[in-house]
């Protein structure tokens, strides 16, 4: 092996491999005290799948890629309150998980800062389910 | 929704034929709103100044799918980014199924001459 490619194997980041992350997945817990509309629901999710598809596109490229390869799936899932958000933050940072939470600009229905939804991933299908399996679809 | 400022808007125009589910109808949302902004992020100025002023979304309705196409066609012509959303037929709908359109980021008035005459979500 060539002095060259000798250290390039030192210092070259792994590569990730799709094939090796499985399915991937982007969870949008609503968070239902709000009474939000389904236009307004519907706008919050996008914001809340916009703003975790550019947040970990650079924390995360692997991830984004596999899961936007996969025809990027997505599910909508219930919250009571927002009081929920913050045991879901905690779980996901302690699992490597990424997270989104959108806060509304209060120009319709709610007040502004309200916490509307909360983006966990895109990441590993079987990871977000012990996170947020037990929640109820939306 | 009122003109409060010009700040760029992202359309999010949902077939009301087919009545899907609250959390069925945010999931297709936010995958025209991601395609768009994938779309919009290759060569879009406006795209830069849509996230600057917080990524403006509005959900409005269709009748059916040749409205969709109809709405589709004419953001074409005027060049607006636009990504439409065919469901893998997991959930609801048969697969294949035109659900959502997704427009822009585009200028107010770019929008408001294409979308001005439908409904809110």
């Amino acid at each position: 092996m060539g002095i060259r490619s000798f250290l390039h194997r030192l210092t070259a980041p792994t590569p990730v491999r799709m094939s090796s992350l499985g399915s991937q997945k982007l969870v949008c817990v609503v968070n239902q005290s709000l009474k939000m509309g389904k236009g307004k629901v519907a706008a919050q999710v996008g914001h809340a799948a916009v703003g975790a598809f550019l947040d970990a596109g650079s924390s995360h490229p692997g991830h984004v890629e596999a899961w936007l390869a996969s025809g990027q799936k997505k599910i909508c899932v219930k919250a009571p309150d927002e009081s929920l958000f913050e045991e879901l933050v905690q779980s996901a940072q302690r699992l490597g998980v990424p997270v989104h939470l959108v806060k509304d600009a209060g120009h319709t229905q709610i007040p502004a800062g309200s916490q509307t939804v909360l983006a966990l991933g895109p990441y590993n299908d079987d990871v977000l389910d012990t996170i947020t399996g037990d929640l109820k679809l939306l | 929704m009122s003109l409060m400022d010009d700040a760029p808007t992202m359309a999010l125009i949902v077939r009301s034929d087919l009545a899907m589910s609250a959390g069925k109808t945010a999931v297709q949302c936010a995958h025209a709103a991601v395609k768009c902004a994938q779309l919009a992020r290759k060569n879009n100025r406006i795209y830069d100044r849509w996230l600057e002023h917080g990524g403006r979304k509005i959900c409005l309705t269709v009748d059916d799918e040749s409205h969709l196409l109809e709405v589709m066609a004419q953001a074409s012509a005027a060049g607006l980014v636009h990504a439409v959303v065919a469901d893998a037929g997991h959930t609801e709908v048969p697969a294949g199924t035109v659900t959502v359109l997704g427009l822009g980021p585009a200028t107010r008035r770019a929008m408001d001459a294409i979308t001005g005459n439908l409904a809110a979500l």
